[in-house]
């Protein structure tokens, strides 16, 4: 099934390209009679009138891709997706990549007229204030070092809505009251997109600078040429993906590809909330560097020197705290002066030391050293009693073949072997592993 | 006690430790019989208080990591009706302390004794807690517990802190969060623990070190039994500090001041020209002046050592400014 998927797109898009040829073909050749252009002529059509958008094909509504088997049953399809979420994880570079972890991102909330509409439950703009909350607290989950700003859209200019800040909750608070942030009037990219652009310019190098832009018009009134204020960021290195409600617009379009941004078109609620979150894992290395190759200098790394500090209990006796000059009982040490701050991270106000908690650092080290993809076994030749059950959950795996054929990656016992400690675990506990646990129970590394 | 709770115990078995800590020039020695004895009584306990609990036990020997018990999957054997003990109470007791002797009889010499597979054993509670926390995949509906509030696991630690195994014991707790499950920590014998102190702090469960061994079975009782849930009408007892310290990637020692890759965040105890995670160089500027700016006293790092001292800080105070003393 995935593969005809695949075919299906191709065909898709290769009509959609070679249409405007097509149409000029006809119309030249209209007195000619060209018969031999005409059934393809015809099937190019056709599919444009079904197909209007090249977004429209690529996606895909995923009751659709779900079929029953002759039994009703579900299992078929549901394979389907485990097996291809394996190959995805095959594919995957083994290595460790690299990842711009500590990030700076400027949420550009379109609060124009536009958001009022009601294609999206509520409103758009209910819709994309609730998705903004979760967004931020699963952003600051996986990028515990970065800040984020929100800058809104509305009568024609930016307005700075939230400062650029690491505390969720601070930015949490500043989109709290929607009476606030009413949407009124027309957006203005160039505007919103030059305030997010200053308050981003004076940033280290060594860190990201993002704008995620949700847009729900399909115009913008800009007091000068955008194309400006695009190339200042491409010169920034400031990565622009935008998230469109309404359709695709070409300077949108535009921003993102040539800053190395994503763009999507949102085509439901639950389109508009992945297409969100994608940006929540923090991106490769920005590839806009001129200096390509392992090895390389790149002038946005740098070592920086960093504190772990010990954490006092509530229960201590209190003392003042650094940073406030505050009486109370529970705060951070810095580990080279013994200052107490109130929080972490931050930088130690008497000897300045950066001072973080490991386990900041630590979320993202999965991403360093991924565990191996365990591989399908296929025969049961090899297998003695011992290894009857699951090595991680003991869950005793069949030792007869199941029904369902045998997809590429997919085991037809339900087994799966780490190459390391060559331990067999269930299909449950190999997506487990590899998703969220990241270590392997045999190996335990 | 409204809902059934399910536990996972990780015991520490590390052969070494054990016979340290039976030794009697301790101030409460606590034999690895006398241990275990209290361990079943805890462990009875638990499946006592409803009739719903679930257990499972997870054993950390020496570079192995072994199930002992689960109440799902009981051991099939013919065990001896004894008029005198509660079926369940047996079941448990003779499968945990079966596998015991097996592990320990099928261990080397004491010579090359590798460190205990604590990591293992999280990593395999975890995905078991993973599996009967979603019970409408599994195939088998007999096996299926209805629900499974509060799970919990109770690490009962003797080793200490194993730092090769920074990167994955943070996994697990980060896991551990989200699965929902608090991380318990008793602290038997040894050193504090770094990495455990940390995980019982992320995960809002108890660390707790063991001041008298010999009353294990009442710390046991009044501060791991009760669930999370009732436990804010108890008073168990809260950690004190908390070290934050984490292991360089390089050596594995553990430190409180590293210096850290900005691409990867990899963590190195002393200035590096490249980052060996990433392969990334670092500015030859910057390498200087962290250089100029480290404190002497780490240029001479303990090699090899895994530095698991009680004492909080690790590096010797040497900017200290007279404010911050008198902060203190
Ligand atoms: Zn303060
Ligand atoms: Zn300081
Ligand atoms: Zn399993
Ligand atoms: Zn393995
Ligand atoms: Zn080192
Ligand atoms: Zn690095």
């Amino acid at each position: 099934m995935p593969a005809k998927d695949i075919d299906f797109m191709d065909v898709d898009s290769d009509s959609d390209i070679s249409l405007p040829a097509e149409e000029t073909s006809r119309s030249k050749g209209k007195g000619k009679g060209k018969a031999v252009a005409k059934p393809k002529k015809t099937k190019g059509k056709g599919k444009a009138n079904e197909q209007a958008y090249t977004w429209e094909a690529s996606y895909t509504r995923s009751w659709d891709t779900v079929q029953e088997d002759a039994g009703g049953n579900l299992q078929g399809a549901v394979e389907d997706w485990m097996a291809r979420d394996r190959r995805r994880r095959l594919l995957a570079p083994a290595g460790a990549i690299r990842r711009t972890i500590i990030r700076h991102l400027i949420l550009l909330l379109d609060l124009s007229s536009s958001m009022m509409d009601r294609d999206m439950r509520p409103t758009r703009f209910d819709l994309t204030l609730q998705y903004a909350r979760e967004f931020i607290t699963e952003w600051f989950d996986q990028n515990p070092l970065g800040q984020i700003g929100v800058v809104g859209m509305r009568a024609g200019i930016g307005e700075r809505i939230g400062e650029m800040s690491g505390n969720p909750q601070d930015i949490l608070r500043a989109i709290a009251d929607r009476h606030k942030l009413e949407p009124i009037g027309e957006p203005s990219l160039q505007n919103a997109i030059e305030m997010a652009r200053s308050t981003m310019s004076h940033l280290p190098t060594h860190s990201s600078r993002e704008i995620l832009i949700i847009f729900g018009s399909l115009t913008t009134c800009d007091p000068g040429n955008i194309h400006d204020t695009l190339d200042d960021c491409v010169k920034n290195r400031i990565r622009i993906s935008v998230v469109a409600l309404a359709a695709e617009m070409k300077i949108c379009r535009e921003l993102c590809d040539k800053t190395g941004g994503q763009f999507g078109v949102a085509m439901n609620e639950g389109h508009f909330k992945d297409l969100m979150f994608e940006l929540v894992p923090p991106p490769a290395q920005n590839t806009l560097s001129r200096t390509p190759g392992a090895g390389a200098v790149n002038p946005a790394a740098d070592l920086m020197m960093m504190g772990f500090p010990t954490r006092l209990p509530d229960t201590s006796p209190p003392s003042l705290c650094v940073c406030h000059s505050e009486l109370k009982s529970e705060g951070f040490l810095c580990p080279r002066c013994l200052a107490k701050v109130c929080d972490v991270p931050t930088d130690c106000d008497i000897c300045g030391l950066m001072i973080v908690s490991s386990p900041h650092l630590a979320r993202s080290y999965h991403h360093l050293f991924p565990v191996k993809p365990y591989e399908a076994v296929t025969a049961l030749v090899d297998v003695s009693d011992s290894t009857s059950a699951c090595h991680a959950c003991a869950r005793i795996l069949p030792t007869t073949q199941s029904t369902s054929t045998a997809a590429e990656g997919i085991s037809p016992f339900g087994r799966y072997r780490c190459p390391d400690c060559h331990n067999d675990f269930c299909t449950e506990c190999d997506v487990f592993v590899h998703d969220v646990v990241h270590c392997c129970p045999g190996c335990g590394k | 006690m409204d809902n059934a709770s399910h536990l996972s115990v990780i015991v520490d078995l590390s052969p070494t430790q054990w016979h340290l800590s039976s030794q009697s020039d301790n101030t409460h020695p606590l034999s690895l019989k006398d241990f275990l004895s209290q361990l079943l009584a805890f462990l009875n306990m638990h499946i006592a208080s409803k009739h719903e609990n679930t257990l499972a036990v997870f054993g950390a020997f020496p570079g192995k990591s072994v199930m002992l018990y689960s109440s799902t999957d009981p051991l099939q054997h013919n065990r001896t009706i004894d008029a005198n003990s509660y079926p369940p109470f047996r079941v448990v007791d003779y499968s945990v302390m079966q596998h015991i002797m097996e592990e320990i009889d099928a261990l080397g010499e004491p010579e090359d004794e590798v460190p205990c597979a604590l990591v293992g054993a999280v990593t395999k509670a975890l995905c078991y807690i993973n599996r009967i926390s979603h019970p409408s995949t599994s195939s088998n509906p007999a096996d299926n517990p209805a629900v499974l509030p509060d799970p919990r696991m109770l690490i009962l630690s003797v080793s200490p802190d194993l730092s090769t195994s920074y990167i994955p014991i943070m996994n697990s707790i980060f896991s551990a969060q989200k699965l929902k499950v608090t991380i318990d920590v008793c602290k038997i014998y040894g050193p504090d623990t770094v990495f455990l102190q940390q995980a019982a702090h992320l995960t809002g469960g108890s660390y707790i070190y063991l001041e008298r061994r010999d009353a294990l079975l009442q710390y046991l009782i009044m501060s791991h039994l009760p669930p999370p849930s009732i436990r804010n009408v108890l008073s168990v007892p809260t950690q004190d500090r908390i070290d934050f310290r984490a292991a360089c990637f390089c050596h594995k020692d553990i430190i409180d001041i590293g210096f850290v890759c900005s691409v990867c965040l990899s963590i190195f105890c002393k200035p590096v020209p490249v980052c060996t995670t990433c392969r990334t160089k670092f500015p030859m500027k910057t390498l200087q002046r962290l250089n100029a700016s480290r404190p002497p006293q780490t240029l001479t790092p303990v090699n090899g050592s895994t530095v698991a001292n009680g004492s909080a800080i690790g590096t010797p105070r040497s900017a200290g400014t007279p404010m911050a003393a008198s902060l203190r």
